[in-house]
């Protein structure tokens, strides 16, 4: 089946725009990681589709190192916000004008 | 399937309950996994569901229920800001739309290459596709990978360490 790369550049720009948005405007530190999670399936999502249209492999490898790094991210991220929490309860980034306590 | 995981996704950032939205999130994953599958990368469908959709959700909706969040639904979800985040959501989105037209209009941009090794070796996205790519000429950057991957491990253990527990 022959998915048109117009579509699949598409939908990843949407996605993206979508993450972006996220991430801008939650207050919620946790569900702003996770838009920049969308936003990286985003770019995910480019990278496999241009691979498969230039039918070359290293794009998908590519693709391979982003999530690779996206699980780094999210394991450093969380550690953060435990980290955070501890000594002051609550996820809105409102909250968080210090790094000092 | 496209259209599905654009409204799982726009669900995704603006349920107010943040394990709805998690859940919104691991659709999103789920789709764009099988959309790799369409993409004929089905390694990468694979790995998008077992490290996405299983490991780094849970992970987040382990945090999410590990920080309860009592007054979360009664504070406004969103910043005083969010028409204007919305307006740079729409304009990132825009302006790949803007981008691919013009890709479009040069034309050539968008026509398949000549594909270089297609007619010999495996076919694309097969695992064995990968395997000879990431310990070839990706020797390097797939070791860096790990050393990354190592250090967010013991990086995040020693953030989210109680202070004076350990050592």
């Amino acid at each position: 089946m022959i998915v048109p790369l117009e579509t699949i550049l598409l939908l990843s720009a949407v996605l993206f725009g979508i993450g972006a948005f996220g991430f801008l405007a939650r207050r919620n530190i946790i569900l702003m990681f996770v838009s920049a999670e969308i936003m990286l399936n985003a770019v995910n999502l480019s990278l496999v589709g241009f691979s498969r249209h230039l039918d070359d492999p290293r794009g998908q490898v590519l693709a391979l190192f982003v999530i690779a790094v996206a699980a780094a991210e999210a394991a450093v991220g969380l550690g953060l916000v435990i980290a955070v929490n501890r000594n002051k309860p609550g996820v809105r980034i409102g909250d968080l004008t210090e790094l000092r306590w | 399937m496209a259209a599905a995981s654009v409204v799982s996704a726009l669900l995704a950032v603006t349920r107010k309950n943040p394990v709805h939205s998690m859940l919104w999130v691991l659709a999103l994953f789920v789709h764009v996994a099988g959309m790799f599958l369409l993409l004929d990368a089905e390694f990468l469908a694979a790995v998008q569901v077992i490290v996405y959709a299983g490991a780094i959700l849970i992970f987040y909706l382990f945090v999410v229920m590990l920080i309860d969040l009592p007054d979360e639904d009664a504070r406004p979800r969103f910043g005083q800001h969010w028409p204007f985040a919305a307006l740079v959501g729409l304009s990132f989105a825009g302006l790949g739309w803007l981008a691919l037209s013009d890709m479009r209009l040069f034309d050539g941009g968008l026509a398949a290459a000549p594909s270089p090794a297609a007619a010999n070796g495996p076919p694309l996205g097969s695992l064995e596709d990968l395997g000879m790519q990431l310990f070839g000429p990706f020797a390097l950057p797939f070791e860096m990978a790990s050393l990354v991957l190592l250090a967010a491990i013991v990086g995040a253990i020693v953030l989210a360490r109680r202070r004076g527990a350990g050592a």
